[in-house]
């Protein structure tokens, strides 16, 4: 089923989007509103669906997501294009900021208080990372996640979307330390090598 | 398994933010010795765990969130604008203030070179009217010299001399237009000495009278106008020219060269 899926993708040449969105930061630095309007309409939906998905309650995330396009438009020039693609930076910002919100409401977690203020940095797209549009994306991401047990998708999850900590996660599900760092692991590593075969 | 590999196995859940404070304390002192291998490995999970988000159930944000966005940006972009101009009319400000500052050097100069032309003019205007009051005084003289001369009431004086090669001087004395005495080819006196009159009194044994000096111009002439004589024709006997010091003596310090006897 996963071989037919990814069988199904059209993998073809590269379709512009990391570029597209290098020129509009580029016009964003001179501020031009129609390149904030063109990156808003772009990645909106994608950041919101994680943001809500981080916080649970739609106007906090509306709240979050609106900050992070702000800094995004006030801070146009922390984003070095040359170091990496613009989403996976736009997307750790956001997860970054919705964490902080969900920490600062619940108090749990303090491990990354001294983060809270900085800019992600820009991580440098794999070898293998080939250019898809968001739909192709979700529908690889998923597939490739739904192929992991269900309890090692779930302690990922807990990690990305909570923000839960190896120790917590495992006490949460009730599961081993040890059995908690493999699962998380080895998923990322499935994650990885999946990718690396559709590409 | 090496120290690095240790590491290597962390890299993804710290790229996750899952590792606990002790482990992240650890591999972070590992990044910052400088693990080109983990620092690569780690950007790498860091792309990887990005596309985490993709698992999100797909929700749309709000369109008044859209609205809000735009409104705020178009705001901060509009305000943007407007600080450009004040900087530009900053920049012509100092423009203005430079040029000013110019304007007045310029000015300040040209108002003293005006100031320069007006003295220089003002000083030629004096100069020139000193000239316009000798020549006029001049012309007085010299009409008052042709008046003396030329009167029938004037007395004539033949004033000779005793010394060779000197020529005769001639006086002319009238009773209100005063005395001239001139001559013609007279040597000019050694160094600064000059030519002085003196009016000998008739009465006997009284000094002579000091009168003007005069040096004759570079071709010899003389002619020497005493508007008001020291003393009157009458009590006159004579006229005589000596050479005396410049300025003139109080007394002869010489002997006569020129003497004439008024009859």
């Amino acid at each position: 089923m996963f071989l037919a899926l990814l069988a199904s993708l059209e993998f073809g040449p590269e379709t512009g989007e990391v570029s597209a969105d290098t020129a509009l930061m580029k016009n964003l630095l001179r501020q031009d509103v129609n390149a904030f309007e063109q990156l808003y309409d772009r990645h909106s939906r994608i950041v919101y669906s994680m943001v809500l998905r981080i916080l649970q309650q739609a106007a906090t995330a509306e709240e979050v997501v609106q900050d992070v396009f702000l800094q995004l438009w006030r801070n146009a020039a922390a984003y070095d294009a040359g170091r990496g693609p613009f989403v996976p930076w736009l997307l750790t910002l956001a997860r970054n900021r919705a964490l902080d919100h969900l920490r600062l409401k619940s108090e749990r977690q303090r491990r990354r208080e001294d983060q809270t203020d900085e800019l992600p940095p820009v991580a440098s797209a794999p070898e293998y990372e080939r250019e898809l549009d968001e739909r192709r994306r979700i529908e690889l991401v998923r597939s490739l996640m739904g192929g992991l047990l269900p309890r090692q998708k779930r302690a990922i999850e807990l990690a990305y979307f909570e923000g839960l900590s190896h120790s917590e996660i495992a006490e949460k599900l009730k599961e081993p330390l040890g059995t908690v760092k493999s699962w998380i692991r080895n998923g990322l590593l499935r994650l990885k090598e999946g990718l690396q075969t559709a590409s | 398994m090496t120290n690095g590999d240790q590491f290597r196995e962390l890299i993804e859940a710290y790229a996750l933010g899952a590792v606990d404070p002790q482990e992240r304390a650890s591999l972070e002192a590992h990044l910052a010795e400088g693990c080109a291998d983990c620092a690569k490995a780690l950007d790498e999970a860091r792309w990887l765990v990005s596309q985490l988000a993709y698992l999100a159930p797909d929700a749309k944000p709000s369109d008044m969130l859209r609205g809000r966005l735009l409104q705020t940006v178009r705001a901060e972009a509009r305000a943007a604008k407007s600080a450009k101009p004040a900087a530009t009319i900053s920049f012509w400000m100092w423009g203005a203030v430079a040029a000013l500052l110019l304007f007045t050097l310029y000015t300040s100069w040209e108002t003293i070179q005006v100031r320069k032309t007006i003295d220089a003019t003002n000083e030629q205007i004096r100069i020139e009217i000193a000239k316009r009051h000798e020549l006029e005084e001049n012309f007085a003289l010299a009409q008052r010299q042709a008046a003396i001369l030329t009167d029938p009431h004037s007395v004539k004086i033949p004033m000779p001399t005793d010394s060779k090669g000197m020529p005769k001087l001639e006086a002319m004395w009238h009773a209100k237009l005063g005395l001239v005495v001139a001559g013609q080819n007279l040597p000019i006196p050694s160094g600064n000495r000059t030519l002085q009159l003196w009016l000998i009194p008739k009465t006997p044994g009284a000094k002579p009278i000091p009168s003007m000096t005069l040096r004759p111009d570079a071709g010899g002439k003389f002619m020497l106008l005493v508007a008001n004589p020291p003393d009157s024709m009458e009590v006159t006997k004579a006229l005589a020219i000596t050479e005396e010091p410049a300025g003139g003596s109080p007394q002869p310090t010489t002997k006569p060269i020129w003497v004439g006897a008024i009859s």
